[in-house]
């Protein structure tokens, strides 16, 4: 029985897929599993190197990245994919595969997007100038029951959005639960010991030890 | 095109808000003002809106209240329980710092969501979190450089004099000269505030006023019995924060709200209260050495220890490093035993009852870090002030220098344009009234309610 499991994060592009499967890594990291992160932008110029936004080539793609991560599950290995991944056919049937698949869809309207823009595609995508844009040309099917929906309008934050995924996580068991205690402040230390001395004096003279 | 073009037209036009921190100012002792005719700017912002007495946090420090307003949560998830705390598994103190706090603050939300935003001296925000704006850090900052998030920010600071805190030794050698300083410090923080507000149109902007704090600490006795030197220079500072309330209501349009808040009230101290040496008299902690000078000076047979203000912990097996009480069974008896012997602890002068009430942990903390949270937390009586130094003969104590202590249901709350609500406003309903007022949702986390569904027609 393998330890490996496979996250697979899907939404529109600039949602925060990147930014929040890289904050579970490094979680998953420093609670010493060994994990993989498969971003479908890096992914694409080496391991799908040539293949289009055509609706055969983003299968293909799709495809190629569950088979690196059913492998890597298979072998005691926590793979995370951060891809578009539009359609739901593909999806599901990498869960089928891989069996043990947590889907994390990152929530994001358009309009936020296309007004955040950070890789600015959605302005060119929407004069026309990027064809089989998704969301804008191209069709986007959202998870009907992922095990996990991040929203990245605002109302949380990608720190709060990777937390939800190793909650998730914990639940599921796929990875142990923490204990956490108030963290240490010494242990990390934000004042050189004459700086906390000086604070904690200051203190000391409010009335506040 | 058609798409990009709804993008456009669709964009509303954008709402503002300026929140002014006051620490410590009484609901109550601003009402005193008014009814006797004084602060006339602040009176006419009122009118403008709602101003609510407002409860706080338990324990009711500064740091714990404002964490709990920037994040509208409870210490529980947040993880800052007081100015100072302790490792449990060495009994090693430290100070609580931004990187502690375990939630994002209201600014951060609204940075993500693409707003720009500017904080200045809220506690707790030092070391100073990266910001779609700038965070300016607040008094625990050791200087102004390390306030500043970047060098820009800093050179700026120090041109302007700005300092961190107005500095208490001061006070403690001669409340003479600690008057003038502190309107120094407060003048500079003004000044301050006025140079980054005219730098951009910020979406949120916030200040802190932590002299207001200081100045009760210190004076607090004195206004209330009339002193002849210090209660005209306490009302003078508050005729000074009123003209300054009166320059940032010029500042503002139809499009931005203000919001004006304390994390506090103040009354007059008794007594301060060594909460530690009540627990050496009552048998639950004993010292490893005859002066003992923090915990690492505990004695391994010690049931209980203080931290300020007024936070007890039991010294639990598996948790302190020479913990004595089991968990379970002998933790929930002993933490009951406690609790009901420190409601009958009395004023030695007087004897006057000194605690309010006693809460459980799990009366005031839910959440990932409610562990943190003390084992019980004692609210006093008004005049009584807790305290955390070990080894002081006496149970209780008055000096000249300290005068003024928190009260909990006394803080205020100021939002323009708003009726007065059908609640009570607690410190976590802020931040997700704010959110709301800036059409933003509210994490779904955040234990405080928008009020404004609960205003009254």
């Amino acid at each position: 029985m393998t330890t490996g499991f496979t996250i697979w994060f899907t939404g529109l592009s600039g949602a925060g897929k990147s930014t929040i499967s890289a904050l579970v890594e490094r979680e998953l990291g420093e609670r010493d599993h060994k994990v993989e992160l498969l971003d479908g932008d890096v992914v694409r110029t080496h391991l799908s190197k040539g293949l289009g936004f055509s609706k055969e080539d983003r299968d293909t793609n799709i495809r190629r990245i569950g088979w690196v991560c059913e492998v890597l599950t298979r072998n005691d290995v926590v793979a995370i994919a951060a891809a578009i991944s539009p359609y739901r056919a593909i999806r599901d049937e990498l869960r089928a595969n891989i069996g043990r698949f947590v889907e994390v869809y990152v929530e994001c309207s358009i309009e936020h997007l296309a007004e955040r823009d950070v890789k600015g595609l959605y302005k060119k995508a929407l004069a026309g100038e990027i064809a089989n844009f998704t969301g804008v040309s191209d069709p986007y099917e959202p998870p009907l029951s992922p095990e996990v929906t991040c929203y990245s309008d605002g109302r949380e934050t990608p720190e709060q959005s990777a937390a939800k995924v190793i909650a998730k996580l914990e639940e599921l068991g796929y990875v142990e639960r923490r204990v956490l205690v108030a963290a240490a402040g010494a242990v990390d230390s934000v004042y050189s010991e004459e700086e906390e001395d000086e604070v904690t004096e200051r203190l000391r003279d409010l009335g506040y030890l | 095109m058609r798409l990009f073009d709804k993008l456009r037209g669709g964009k509303q036009r954008k709402k503002r808000i300026v929140v002014i921190g006051i620490d410590g100012v009484p609901f109550t002792y601003v009402q005193q003002l008014f009814r006797a005719g004084e602060l006339p700017n602040f009176r006419a912002i009122v009118d403008e809106g709602a101003l609510m007495q407002m409860d706080t946090t338990m324990p009711n420090v500064s740091s714990v209240a404002w964490s709990s307003f920037m994040t509208g949560q409870n210490p529980g998830k947040h993880n800052i329980y007081g100015f100072v705390d302790r490792q449990p598994d060495s009994l090693k103190t430290f100070i609580p710092t931004s990187r502690n706090m375990r939630s994002p603050a209201l600014w951060e939300l609204l940075s993500t969501a693409g707003k720009r935003v500017f904080a200045m001296n809220v506690p707790v925000t030092y070391p100073s979190r990266q910001v779609n704006g700038i965070v300016v850090g607040c008094f625990l900052s050791p200087n102004v450089e390390k306030a500043a998030p970047n060098a820009e920010v800093a050179q700026a600071l120090k041109r302007l004099n700005y300092c961190v805190d107005a500095d208490p030794w001061r006070a403690r050698q001669d409340k003479d000269s600690f008057l003038p300083h502190l309107d120094e410090v407060f003048e500079r923080r003004i000044e301050a505030m006025r140079y980054f507000w005219r730098q951009e149109p910020w979406d949120f902007f916030m200040a802190h006023i932590m002299e207001t704090d200081r100045l009760h600490h210190f004076f607090w006795e004195e206004m209330e019995q009339q002193h002849a030197r210090y209660a005209p220079a306490f009302l003078d500072f508050y005729k000074r924060l009123d003209h300054v309330l009166g320059e940032v209501r010029s500042w503002l349009d139809e499009d931005t709200t203000l919001v004006i808040l304390s994390d506090h009230g103040f009354c007059s101290i008794k007594q301060e209260v060594f909460i530690n040496t009540w627990l050496h008299d009552a048998g639950y902690l004993q010292y490893a050495k005859a002066q003992p000078e923090g915990l690492q000076d505990m004695a391994a047979s010690s049931v209980a220890y203080s931290l300020d203000p007024g936070r007890i912990f039991l010294n639990v097996k598996g948790r302190e490093p020479e913990g004595r009480v089991a968990p379970g069974e002998e933790y929930e008896r002993i933490r009951r035993e406690i609790a009901e012997a420190a409601t009958r602890m009395v004023d030695p002068a007087t004897g006057e009852p000194m605690v309010e009430q006693v809460y459980l942990r799990e009366d005031l903390y839910h959440g990932p870090y409610a562990q943190a949270g003390a084992d019980l937390v004692l609210a006093m009586r008004d005049g009584y002030d807790p305290k955390g130094p070990l080894g002081k003969p006496n149970l209780t104590f008055k000096g000249p220098s300290l005068v003024g202590m928190h009260t909990t249901p006394d803080a205020l709350l100021y939002i323009r344009g708003m009726r007065q609500t059908s609640r009570r406003p607690y410190i976590t309903d802020v931040a997700p009234t704010i959110l709301e007022l800036l059409d933003l949702p509210a994490p779904a986390d955040m234990d405080g309610r928008s009020l404004l569904n609960d205003q009254v027609s």
